[in-house]
């Protein structure tokens, strides 16, 4: 298992919290708990399951007010939730794999009725070949409908990233749904310490709540929600494109919030997190390595290790996916020579990993050439080891002076 | 709003032939207790009952076409006929032109009588000793809902001669505006109910859910509002294609889950909106634009679909729902009992409404038929009309003791125009299976 380090708190302001040991799932469940939706909906699946098991139990014990749905399946899961937010409801659920295919009807149109739901997506690899483990398969095969969709590195970011989707989501500038990412098998099982926030200072931070002011199903408030648009000409297209636009403004309003929503929760509970992109030991690098999620852990080890070794290697973690945080990384690569980016799911179109397939076109917008390679590691539960990392460092160090691969290299095949 | 009558109407399994109201009538129009002279008269009928000779105050009067003095007129005010003694010239044409034996001639007086309603007050009705007969509005639905607010818009692009129109204007006055309407993609918002391009269709708030999360998503706003204390109707009124077919596992869900639903299926027995296609709904035998008519192959012509429909009424039945029922727009007294029942059902837990609406597009049938070709369902046992509750079980609500053959529903059709004589007996045969099998469920509520 990789480690999963926990960030030294960057401690701004004493907060009163309790300590526990938990596994990810059971801290994105407390999360959920500490957020105080009015509805969840669940429907279990491997390796989310013991999120929703753990939410059924805050409800049950009365240590959190929410209708419970059990819906029979994905599907409604997700449309059990579009009913309550248009009725005003905070709304959670969590899915993965299967069930998050199974759900792409309903949640293609979430982020164009714009209901700020929150879905933890305990990331699993897609099936076939058959596979119950963890990988990024199922969240990068949807990370193109409008959903923001955030990866946490450790136990701790789980918790609080579950709790800042919903401020994230609800903003008003953002008014879209919002995928916590946390990888299937190595956070949703890893147990590690884990600092709980106390219930009324979450409770401030949250502020009210106010989910359907824009678009509501209530006969007090009657409107015809998600009328025929669009057509050849004339008021219908121009109506369908005015939508379309709306989302993706919403889309990048939602990167400078999401700055701001990390930057209230490091001055409320001390704890910062990289909300886009973080840069971990870039200053004094030649080249970099780009990572995701759970993995980080094991690859700021092998960095640190490079480091004392004498190579000048940094890392650059995308927290934010969707939408794709250009800016903040084009001002990472601006330090760089040459970069390897680690997948842990793969791009059939470009033969190459969805997130080195992203960068390629971010690394055009910096206007000049950046020697680029693509690692696939870690799928179907696979670890991406420190000695893993050793090996993208050394690939990606040959990249400052020899030419780049045109295939992939890919990690666990023989190892 | 128009006017309609009171009458008095006549319970034949209540009445055990007394003769009450006939001496209440004579002692109150002349003074003697002879029953001869009563304008109200119980004579023995064919299976050892009895029937009513009584004036229906025809809204089409025989005896005021026929009277050559003009002493008989339908009073615009009352809508009694009244009969003008100054006028009468007794030739007693009338009584020949009364097809319900209830103008005759009073021996006492040797003028013709009829009953006048003792002016609103009829003093039959309360003789009676077991409410055989009861004075009651005609035509209620006209004279309750007319009043009611219309919520849909004054014009809704259905086809011509297409009745759901009608069971949406009549639903929606029946449940009011502290209702959300979920109308999944089909005829009723293509016929406008959610709007195009920021013009709506509908007064109350409305919109499309997907065709497969209609019951899902009215969940989820119902149990929201539940929470919060506020007493919201959630109803959906949807194809049979999004029912039966994709959104199935969520309706199924929902009325498992006994989500406070009203869920009205509008079934016209296949994807009508979208060009006529097949549904499990579709009934054997019947063209449609995805199980046309053809020579086929191998001496196999195509003929229409080769599978019997899905019952969907009755799956939901299995579900035990609070309240199951099939309606039809040709009985529409009894489709607003049901959608009383429905409705107050839906407050406790899931209620399922099924209404067969023939399509005069895609049944291939002209326009002005929609209401006959209903009805001609249920007259053949085609469709049969029933309620189901988890306290009584189901119970017939318009049986059907002598059904008409099933070729003359099926006549009526262009989608049914190609049947061979096998293909027919099969649908005959289906629809005797089909009653029996419900009439065993009947009998097992009973037991």
């Amino acid at each position: 298992m990789t480690t999963a380090t926990v960030e030294t708190p960057n401690q701004t302001k004493p907060a009163k919290q309790k300590v526990i040991l938990c596994e990810g799932n059971e801290a994105a469940a407390l999360g959920v708990a500490l957020a105080r939706p009015d509805m969840v909906a669940v429907y279990p699946i491997t390796p989310q399951s013991s999120l929703v098991e753990h939410v059924a139990k805050l409800i049950a014990d009365g240590r959190m007010d929410a209708d419970i749905v059990d819906a029979e399946g994905e599907h409604s899961v997700l449309s059990v939730l579009q009913g309550a937010a248009l009725a005003g409801a905070r709304t959670y659920t969590a899915t993965c794999g299967p069930g998050l295919a199974f759900m792409f009807e309903p949640y293609f149109r979430t982020s164009g009725m714009r209901l700020p739901i929150v879905m933890s997506i305990v990331t699993r690899d897609g099936i076939t070949p058959q596979s119950v483990w963890g990988g990024h398969q199922d969240a990068m095969t949807v990370r193109e409908v409008g959903w923001v969709q955030v990866y946490c590195e450790t136990v701790q970011e789980v918790l609080d990233t579950t709790i800042m989707a919903f401020k994230i989501a609800e903003h008003h500038d953002v008014m879209l749904p919002v995928n916590v990412c946390l990888d299937g098998n190595y956070l949703s099982y890893g147990t590690s310490r884990v600092e709980l926030p106390d219930q009324a200072e979450v409770d401030a931070f949250m502020g009210v709540k106010d989910v359907n002011w824009h678009v509501a199903l209530d006969p007090l408030r009657p409107m015809a929600v998600d009328p025929l648009t669009g057509g050849s000409g004339g008021k219908g297209p121009s109506t369908f494109v005015r939508y379309r636009k709306g989302q993706c403004r919403g889309m990048q309003n939602s990167l400078r919030v999401i700055e701001e929503v990390h930057e209230e929760w490091a001055q409320r509970f001390g704890r910062r997190f990289a909300p886009l992109v973080e840069e971990y030991r870039l200053d004094g690098a030649d080249y970099a390595i780009m990572t995701l999620g759970s993995m980080t852990g094991a690859a700021k080890d092998a960095i640190d290790e490079a480091r004392e070794a004498g190579k000048r290697v940094g890392l650059i973690k995308i927290k934010t996916f969707s939408p794709f945080p250009v800016e903040a990384l084009l001002k990472a690569m601006n330090k760089i020579q040459a970069l390897g980016v680690v997948d842990r799911s793969v791009g059939f179109r470009w033969n190459c990993g969805p997130m080195y397939q992203e960068m390629m076109g971010a690394l055009y917008r910096l206007g000049r050439h950046v020697p680029s390679m693509s690692f696939i590691g870690g799928l179907a539960g696979a670890d991406i080891t420190v000695g893993h990392f050793h090996r993208v460092i050394e690939a990606t160090e040959k990249l400052v002076t020899n030419p780049a691969p045109a295939e992939p290299v890919w990690l666990n095949e023989r190892d | 709003m128009g006017r309609s009558y009171n009458t008095i109407a006549f319970d034949a399994a209540k009445c055990d032939g007394c003769g009450d109201c006939m001496t209440a009538c004579a002692t109150a129009k002349t003074g003697s207790e002879d029953q001869t002279r009563s304008r109200i008269q119980i004579v023995g009928s064919a299976d050892d009952g009895f029937e009513l000779a009584l004036c229906r105050q025809c809204g089409d009067p025989k005896c005021v076409t026929v009277c050559p003095a003009a002493a008989l007129t339908k009073s615009t005010e009352s809508g009694v006929i009244e009969w003008d003694a100054a006028k009468c010239v007794d030739c007693l044409l009338c009584t020949i032109g009364c097809a319900y034996a209830s103008i005759a001639l009073d021996a006492g007086t040797g003028h013709v009588a009829k009953c006048d309603t003792c002016d609103g007050a009829p003093a039959c009705v309360p003789a009676c000793p077991h409410d055989a007969l009861t004075y009651i509005t005609t035509a209620r639905i006209y004279n309750e809902v007319g009043d009611w607010e219309d919520l849909f818009a004054p014009g809704l692009a259905g086809c011509q001669g297409c009745n759901t129109e009608l069971l949406m204007r009549h639903t929606l006055r029946r449940v009011g505006p502290d209702t959300v309407l979920a109308t999944p993609p089909g005829c009723v918002p293509g016929m406008g109910s959610v709007g195009f391009n920021g013009t709506t269709g509908t007064k109350i708030p409305v919109f499309h859910p997907l065709l497969t999360n209609t019951a899902a998503m009215l969940a989820g706003i119902k149990r929201q509002y539940k929470r919060v204390g506020r007493e919201v109707n959630a109803l959906a009124i949807a194809g049979d294609g999004g029912a039966s077919d994709v959104g199935f596992q969520s309706l199924s869900g929902a009325a498992e889950r006994n989500e406070q639903i009203l869920f009205m299926v509008v079934d016209n027995e296949g994807y009508m909106n979208t060009g006529m296609q097949r549904s499990s709904c579709t009934p054997y035998g019947a063209w449609t634009s995805t199980t046309p008519i053809g020579k086929g192959s191998d001496g196999m012509p195509a003929q229409g679909k080769t599978q019997d429909a899905k019952n969907l009424p009755l799956i939901m039945v299995n579900h035990r729902c609070e309240y199951v029922a099939t309606a039809s727009t040709a009985y529409m007294e009894d489709l607003y009992d049901k959608l009383d029942k429905a409705i107050e059902a839906s407050k406790v837990g899931f209620a399922y409404l099924h209404v067969y609406s023939p399509c005069t597009t895609g049944w291939r049938f002209p326009t002005d038929q929609n209401i006959e070709v209903a009805r001609k369902a249920v007259e053949t046992n085609f469709v049969m009309l029933w309620e189901y509750t988890p306290g009584a079980g189901l119970q017939f609500t318009r049986p059907v003791d002598d059904p008409l053959p099933v070729t003359e529903y099926l006549k009526a059709m262009g989608r049914f125009r190609h049947l061979s004589p096998d293909q027919i007996s099969h649908i005959q045969g289906k629809v005797v299976e089909n009653l029996a099998f419900v009439k065993q469920m009947v009998h097992q509520a009973r037991a």
